[in-house]
């Protein structure tokens, strides 16, 4: 495998006359470049930066992922920029979410049309397209003043899934080459475009990512016409693949290239097709384990578009507390050692919108605990509401240099509140607790457990027709 | 009777004070670290004036190292630096408990030992400090081309934050002004770092941006106001992860130029 690849000149850019050469023949070997600086010259003559950047951030804000972490890298010392492991937070937006990354489209001119996107062909939405300098200064300027952490660069479909992946490949080229910028990088990968380009813009990315859009390949046959389910997992097959070879070609040469080090990642809408959560963590479940993605994001459903396909609108917004739900499940799967069987079932095919999912597992298990804390292993301690990863591997270390108390659980970070039905410290309870299900509950939530806002204002609603476990965020509660 | 060692809130004087009482090797319940200007003074104790040095530091910084390790030096190194003012008695605690344990270097594992859990806590609230401030530091260019920041942190995070961004921006001039403890951290490009202390510069000078400057301002502006969506609108989790403390530094939020 990795003789063949050797043949490839442009796999390994880090030959310096290679490197040399490839710069002059980029724009050669990329048409693309040129003739859409020409069309949208033509078509929007006098678009300020401030109009474009304002139209692709609007455009691309529904992407979820803004994560910079993954990679560690220094700056060479010739260009800027240096990556941290832990990823770094710059702003804050509005609605809460994380801003580290300069998330933009390259263009939203899109020639497919799927249904739940603004951007699709038969919206009319202004439309608008950088030029691969103007990202490069865009960056680089944001970069210096510490406003971001790198860069998130995604595109709608202009032209061909081919000519868009050399728009993006060129700009990305761009940066690293010539502008010699060493921060994070996150790039789609286009389905439907050439396995070469993908392979190509891989080394250029730390992290690559494909849209799963939908949970099923039923749901994405029905709302993504133009989007097969084999043209979404083949470049994030491709990917894999070329991540497991370019491991093996770091322990033999320590200074090859690197191809995506961040891993990928993926997203998916949630709400907007009849899944359930089951179903949505089977899929993660398995894309973690087939695919080894580093990440699976899920993005509550917005309303852009009136089409008959979609979801009627219930003026209850996005479905926010199933999103979490899912994310808190994900962290399970990925951090605690949980199956989405154990979670979920076909009969009960939905979170509990009361409880998180460790919080309704433990109370449906309670044959399991109480948990001696100085005793229990570490598997054990994790399923424990109340105590996280980072408390449980702190609970290990400090048993061993003493026994512990609830006063130490609390200084160790353990949130005993919720944690001191499930646990004992030496065979003592906190309290005298009965070990059964519906006193647990009741305690729970007297105790000021934080009910999801969904859920609080639960008392008085006024009854609609649109009532659905699939679309509303609450109909269903089980207590 | 109880001897209480006075010293400067810098890590060179907490290091010498450890270095005093070490030598004396007086048992927990005996010695206590001060700082000078935080001092709570009790009856039944003798008060020393430290002498602060650059070898006693050094001496104790490899004490730390070579017996409980990197990782408690790393603990220990940025609790230094917090604002609490029980700090370096925390700190001579923790190496005094570090003596009665078989491995000393398991040492920041004994969460159990209030000094420890201190030093833990402190260590942990600093290094946050300063890996928010990573984040949400702000350079502007000035009329030289000179890259220039402003933060108003808690604790003393500027050795924290150099090395970072000297390795990030290795090319660039810049500088990072800690206005509540009147410290700078200065690079040069292509050169090391410094931390300069104790000047009082001209503000007007910081004013004057280079002619870029206010577009890219603007621009940053409208970026963060349109990437929100605003079916999701959600302030309050807006100021859970990011506190108005830090705000006013930040353009984004002082910029009203936005149209």
């Amino acid at each position: 495998m990795l003789v063949s690849e050797c043949e490839n000149p442009r796999v390994y850019g880090y030959v310096k006359e290679e490197e040399m050469r490839e710069q002059a023949a980029v724009s050669q070997r990329y048409p693309a470049v040129q003739a859409l600086a020409k069309q949208t010259d033509y078509i929007r003559k006098g678009m300020t930066i401030y109009e474009k950047l304002n139209i692709l951030t609007d455009a691309a804000k529904y992407d979820v992922a803004c994560t910079s972490s993954g990679t560690e890298r220094n700056s060479d010392g010739r260009g800027i920029g240096s990556c941290e492991l832990s990823g770094i937070c710059h702003s804050f937006s509005a609605d809460g979410r994380c801003i580290s990354l300069l998330k933009i489209l390259f263009t939203n001119e899109c020639i497919f049309d799927c249904k739940y996107c603004v951007n699709r062909r038969s919206n009319d939405v202004a439309r608008a397209s950088f030029t691969p300098e103007e990202v490069c200064t865009l960056t680089m300027e944001f970069y210096r003043r510490n406003y971001i952490e790198g860069l998130f660069l995604s595109s709608g479909i202009l032209n061909s899934p081919d000519y868009t992946m050399e728009l993006l490949y060129a700009t990305l080229y761009r940066l690293r080459k010539e502008h010699h910028f060493q921060g994070y990088i996150h790039v789609k990968a286009i389905p439907g475009a050439s396995q070469e380009l993908i392979r190509q813009t891989g080394f250029l990315a730390d992290r690559m990512s494909v849209n799963l859009e939908l949970p099923t390949a039923k749901s994405l046959k029905a709302l993504a016409p133009h989007k097969t389910r084999k043209t979404i997992l083949e470049p994030m097959r491709l990917v894999q693949n070329r991540m497991a070879e370019n491991k093996q070609e770091l322990t033999l040469y320590r200074n090859a290239p690197r191809f995506v080090p961040a891993g990928q990642s993926t997203q998916m809408i949630i709400g907007a097709t009849p899944e359930t959560d089951y179903q949505i963590m089977r899929v993660a479940e398995s894309l973690y384990q087939k695919f080894e993605l580093k990440r699976v994001f899920y993005s509550a459903f917005v309303h852009v578009n009136e089409d008959s396909a979609l979801p009627a609108k219930t003026g209850e917004g996005p479905p926010l507390l199933r999103e979490h739900r899912l994310y808190q499940a994900d962290w399970l799967l990925r951090y605690y050692h949980f199956q989405a069987d154990e979670l979920l079932s076909e009969e009960n095919p939905n979170f509990n919108v009361v409880f998180d999912p460790k919080c309704s597992w433990a109370l449906k298990h309670l044959e399991e605990f109480p948990v001696e804390v100085n005793r229990a292993d570490y598997q054990m301690l994790l399923r424990v509401p109340g105590i996280g990863y980072k408390s449980a591997v702190r609970i290990v270390k400090a048993r061993r240099l003493g026994v512990l108390d609830f006063a130490d659980l609390k200084k160790i970070g353990v949130v005993l509140k919720r944690a001191l039905y499930f646990i004992t410290c030496n065979g003592r309870m906190m309290y005298p607790t009965k070990m059964d299900e519906d006193y647990i509950t009741r305690n729970l939530l007297g105790a000021g457990e934080k009910l999801p806002k969904e859920v609080a204002g639960m008392g008085y609603r006024q009854i609609s027709l649109f009532d659905d476990v699939k679309f509303g965020s609450c109909s269903q509660i089980s207590v | 009777m109880r001897t209480v060692y006075v010293c400067n809130d810098t890590v060179t004087g907490i290091f010498s004070g450890i270095y005093d009482a070490w030598k004396a090797s007086k048992g927990e319940e005996d010695c206590e670290i001060a700082l000078r200007g935080m001092l709570d003074f009790q009856l039944f104790c003798d008060y020393v004036e430290v002498e602060e040095t650059e070898h006693k530091a050094i001496a104790v910084e490899a004490l730390i190292r070579k017996h409980l390790g990197e990782k408690a030096y790393g603990a220990i190194y940025h609790a230094a630096m917090s604002e609490d003012k029980g700090k370096g008695d925390a700190i001579l605690g923790t190496m005094l408990a570090a003596r009665h344990l078989a491995d000393s270097t398991k040492i920041m594992d004994h969460l159990g030992h209030p000094k420890v859990e201190k030093v833990f806590e402190l260590g942990r609230n600093v290094f946050g400090e300063a890996h928010s401030y990573k984040g949400f530091l702000r350079f502007r260019e000035l009329k030289n081309g000179v890259l220039y920041a402003k933060i108003r942190p808690k604790n003393q995070i500027l050795t924290c934050l150099a090395p970072h961004f000297a390795s990030r921006l290795p090319v660039e001039n810049w500088m990072i002004h800690d206005a509540p403890h009147q410290m700078f951290a200065v690079h040069e490009a292509g050169k090391k770092w410094v931390i300069v202390r104790g000047e009082k510069p001209d503000e007007e000078i910081f004013r004057d941006v280079s002619d870029k400057e206010e577009e890219y301002a603007r621009l940053w502006t409208g970026f963060c106001q349109t990437i929100a969506i605003e079916s999701r609108m959600n302030p309050e989790r807006q100021r859970q992860n990011l506190s108005y403390r830090f705000r006013g530094d930040m353009v984004e939020f002082t910029n009203s130029c936005h149209p």
